[in-house]
């Protein structure tokens, strides 16, 4: 199967893009993240995966209207592509596919 | 009101983000800040944001979007040529800007150069030897009522020293006479000669301590022997031609017959040893029994040097402090007045007490003048390429609009000023080479400009030229890159878009100062100069000429009697030296039957009673001497009474004086003051007895009608009574000028140093008229046709550059007086500043720089209000 990469940090961003649906940017993003995954999340990663995101044509960007929030600065709303979506399901697939081959799959959680 | 997240790390992040990321970023930034300033206060929420800066702190972030228009570079090879060959253009086109500029660059750069040479040679001397940083001089403090400093030592001092300590692994003796008279047996009679640089009768150590090295013969076995000696080649070519000086005699003085046994390679120039004829040293017992002696304790001979070479890590105080002991033990009966000291090598030739050639504040003086010479040519060329600039602004306007940035064009003068700065440099290379032999004349130096073993005249000279370059062209150049296109473009820039004409007023006045400066400098040591020439030294000093006595005091009398007899010869005197006179025989006086010696010092000048006549010299009180070959009597000059705090000169009449140790007789007249030294120091006591045995000189008063006529007779007599002596003569008051040569040496410079700033100052000013009368022209229309006169419109000129000489005056004339006042203090006796140094300054300033502008403002003021109204 050939299709670009996908690290598992991006991953997480792509989906919490998909859940904001069309408001996501990066403050936002940043504290939906910590707050689903539970772990520290800097600004900068955030924004880093974003940009690599975009360079893979997973996400698209364009500059909000200026609010009067944030000293009147523009926000860069990203929204998913289609390509980010099916790339999303094809992940999704790909993992349901081994969930349903596992022989136990409940005995993975139990600790040994 | 929101609180601010720290301000520097939103200036670091504006600094570092890329332009087109920042927006975005800094927003989220800031949101994020207050989030946590209500989630974990304000203090933290600080703390973070500086993080989270630094989090963007890297290559993604900092990296700029490419630009969608193609790059331009700002050296690109097309573009460089096309900016020198524009450069050659305009410089084509205005030839007397290009002239004018290339002028007062050459200028000075050429003084640049040369004052670098002249530095360098100095700082070059004897820095050739081997260890010489462990090579020092010994010399003498001598310690009496105040301290006098010699460069010798007493000549058994080198021998103990040498035998008592293992402080110096060579110990080098040098005994330099410089008028030797050398005779060489010719085919026929006798080939006689004398060097300037004198005769010196060397230890062979001399030559392990200083890199001399030897053509023919070796160290080993020469130097040893009495009655040998080694020459340089080229005296060996003066002497004996081309047969093979090995085994030729020579004879000194008449007296000592020396065998060659070795030749040096010439002496390098850069060197302050100078003798270039060494005899070996232990000749030196024959020629003076007393300075070859071991026992030579009692006095000073200057020409006695002792070099040594220390060994490694033994420091000079620590070798000092075992000289007092010498002194104890070998001159028990004196009050302790040596103190011998080491001095380094490399103070030798900058020391003035020790008798240095040349002081190193001369040497940071010059550095000064060239620098600021060059800094005048640079202020020249800004001036004028920034008046020049308006001429370019349809250039420039045109290169912004097809796409020039500023760097572009601030490189495009930048070429164009280095292309000038380059022919400059080497126009000011030709001319250094043409001036050198007058500088080598003056300064008695042999400079050479030899570029290709020099690397640091190679570094110099591009050096200079880029310094040049970068000081004269950035700020006109910056001016030019900086013109708005669409006001270039309309002709519409005028003086104040330009701006600067404050600054170019604050260089003419920077300018202007510096000359006035020098000026004053010039005007003050004429002065002095002449004023030391000119005025009363107490004696006569014309028409006297000097002529050395060479035989026994018998003869001398015969020679005497003969010279008198001639016609034109009004008086003739013997005596040890003239009234003034740069030798300095002083000795403690004894005066009437004290037991102590005197604190002071007197000046003994031997001579017998007709010096007095000859001389013009006044008496104060009492009688002249009566004649006598051995002492009878003294004379003494009035400060000889004042030292001794006699109320009146004519106390001292018939009191006993003894000087010189066994000199003695009564005190039968005073003397009026005379100048017994230069006017750098103050009247000695001085006491005149006669002595025949120190009789130095003939003093031949001549009298002033045929002069030619008398000399040659003079000549004739001297020469028939030594045959086998060398004529020589001097005039007293050539001899004078002669204390003064370093103050006539710098009259010269300065001289022409402030001709050179005086010029350089003109063109700038020449510029700058110009430029003004090319933004009056229709000022000066509507003023003529409003009815104004010529003489009004000149004055518009006229005030202008008036008013800044006048600045530049009162900036320079405390900056010179506080110069010159320091130099005078050199002279004991010297001229005070007047006022009218002042006025003669700026009166010259003035009328130069009207001369300057007259040409170019009566132009202006002359054209037609009808043309330079016509046209808009």
């Amino acid at each position: 199967m050939k299709r670009t990469y996908l690290g598992e940090f991006e991953e997480i961003v792509l989906l919490a893009v998909a859940v904001l649906n069309g408001q996501a940017y990066g403050v936002l993003l940043m504290h939906e993240i910590i707050e689903q995954t539970d772990r520290s999340v800097r600004l900068n990663q955030v924004h880093s995966a974003l940009q690599r995101l975009e360079e893979k044509g997973m996400v698209r960007s364009e500059m909000g209207e200026p609010t009067n929030e944030r000293g009147g600065r523009r926000k860069r709303l990203f929204s998913v592509t289609a390509f980010g979506q099916r790339t999303l399901q094809e992940i999704q697939e790909v993992r349901a596919s081994f969930w349903e081959r596992m022989a136990n799959p409940l005995k993975l959680t139990m600790p040994i | 009101m929101p609180l601010k997240p720290p301000l520097l790390a939103d200036r670091f992040l504006k600094f570092f983000c890329a332009p087109h990321l920042l927006e975005e970023v800094q927003g989220d930034l800031h949101e994020e800040f207050e989030y946590q300033v209500k989630h974990v206060g304000v203090r933290r929420a600080r703390w973070r944001y500086w993080l989270d800066v630094l989090g963007f702190f890297q290559p993604r972030y900092i990296k700029r979007k490419p630009s969608q228009y193609p790059q331009t570079y700002l050296f690109s090879l097309n573009m460089l040529r096309n900016y020198f060959k524009i450069a050659l253009r305009s410089l084509q086109r205005n030839k007397v800007y290009t002239s004018i500029n290339l002028l007062g660059l050459s200028l000075g750069m050429t003084c640049g150069l040369l004052i670098f040479l002249l530095v360098k040679y100095h700082l070059s001397f004897d820095n050739f030897h081997a260890h010489s940083d462990r090579i020092y001089r010994i010399v003498t403090e001598q310690h009496r009522d105040n301290i006098s400093y010699v460069s010798a030592v007493p000549s058994p001092l080198g021998k103990v020293f040498r035998n008592d300590y293992t402080f110096a692994e060579k110990v080098g003796r040098i005994c330099t006479f410089e008028d030797m008279l050398i005779s060489i047996k010719a085919e026929k009679g006798l080939n006689k000669f004398k060097e300037p640089q004198g005769v010196a009768f060397t230890e062979p150590e001399y030559f392990a301590i200083f890199n001399f090295p030897l053509s023919v013969g070796s160290f080993q076995n020469a130097l040893n022997e009495p009655n040998t000696g080694i020459i340089t080649e080229r005296i060996a070519r003066k002497y004996f031609g081309n047969t093979n000086p090995i085994n030729q005699i020579f004879r000194l003085d008449n007296k000592l017959d020396i065998r060659v046994t070795g030749v040096l390679k010439d002496l390098p120039t850069n060197s302050d040893q100078k003798a270039e004829i060494f005899v070996s040293y232990p000749t030196l017992k024959s020629y003076n029994d007393w300075l070859g002696s071991d026992d030579a304790w009692g006095g000073i001979q200057s020409s006695m040097k002792c070099f040594v070479r220390l060994r490694p890590g033994v420091s000079p105080s620590e070798v000092e402090k075992v000289f007092p002991a010498y002194v104890k033990r070998y001159r028990p009966t004196s009050k302790n007045v040596h103190h011998y000291k080491l001095q380094p090598l490399n103070d030798v030739h900058f020391n003035a007490q020790y008798g240095g050639a040349m002081n190193k504040q001369t040497l940071w003086i010059l550095s000064l003048i060239g620098l600021f010479l060059i800094i005048t040519a640079c202020v020249n060329f800004i001036n004028l390429a920034t008046a020049q600039a308006l001429n370019r602004s349809k250039e420039v306007g045109v290169r912004k609009v097809l796409g020039s940035l500023r760097g572009q064009l601030f490189w495009q003068f930048i070429a164009q000023t280095g292309l000038i700065a380059a022919i400059a440099g080497g126009i000011a290379l030709g001319l250094a080479a043409l001036a050198l032999p007058y500088v080598n004349q003056w300064f008695a130096t042999e400079i050479s400009l030899n570029l290709l073993t020099d690397w640091r005249l190679v570094a110099f000279i591009p050096a200079l030229i880029l310094i040049v370059t970068f000081f004269a062209g950035s700020y006109p150049g910056l001016i030019l890159a900086g013109f708005q296109p669409i006001l270039a473009l309309k002709g519409k820039l005028s003086q104040q878009n330009i701006g600067g004409f404050n600054t170019r007023r604050a260089l003419i006045v920077v300018q202007f100062s510096i000359s006035q400066v020098l000026i004053i400098g010039m005007i003050v040591i004429a002065r002095q100069i002449y004023y030391a020439q000119k005025a009363d030294l107490g004696f006569n000093k014309d028409a006297i000429m000097l002529l050395p006595i060479a035989s026994t005091p018998q003869q001398a009398k015969t020679v005497k009697a003969q010279l008198q007899s001639l016609a034109g010869v009004e008086q003739v005197s013997l005596c040890y030296s003239a009234p003034a006179s740069n030798g300095h025989w002083q000795t403690a006086p004894h005066y009437d039957n004290h037991s102590e010696e005197e604190s002071f010092r007197v000046s003994v000048r031997a001579a017998d009673n007709d010096y007095l006549a000859t001389f013009d010299l006044q008496l104060a009180a009492g009688r002249n001497i009566y004649p006598s070959d051995t002492v009878k009597e003294f004379l003494v000059n009035e400060t000889f009474a004042k030292k001794l705090n006699v109320a009146s000169p004519s106390d001292l009449l018939g009191k006993n004086l003894r000087v010189n140790g066994n000199m003695t007789g009564p005190i039968v007249g005073v003397v009026k003051d005379f100048h017994d030294h230069s006017f750098h120091e103050d009247i000695n006591a001085v006491c005149i007895p006669s002595a025949s045995d120190f009789y130095n000189n003939y003093a031949v008063k001549i009298s002033t009608a045929n002069v030619p006529a008398t000399m040659a007779a003079v000549e004739k007599t001297w020469s028939k009574m030594h045959p086998d002596q060398l004529y020589e003569y001097t005039f007293l008051d050539e001899h004078i000028a002669s204390f003064y040569e370093t103050e006539a040496l710098m009259l010269k410079l300065i001289q022409l140093f402030s001709l050179i700033a005086v010029f350089i100052g003109c063109l700038g000013l020449y510029g700058l008229i110009s430029f003004m009368a090319a933004q009056k022209t229709k000022e000066i229309g509507i003023r003529k046709v409003l009815g104004s006169s010529l003489a009004q419109i000149l004055w518009i000129f006229g005030k202008e550059f008036a008013r800044l000489i006048v600045v530049a005056f009162l900036v320079a004339a405390p900056i010179a007086w506080w110069f010159m006042n320091q130099w005078l203090q050199d002279f004991k006796f010297h001229i005070t500043i007047q006022p009218w140094i002042f006025f003669v300054t700026i009166a010259i300033t003035l009328l130069v720089a009207t001369l300057t502008v007259i040409y170019e403002a009566t132009k202006a003021a002359l054209v037609n209000p009808v043309k330079s109204l016509k046209s808009e």
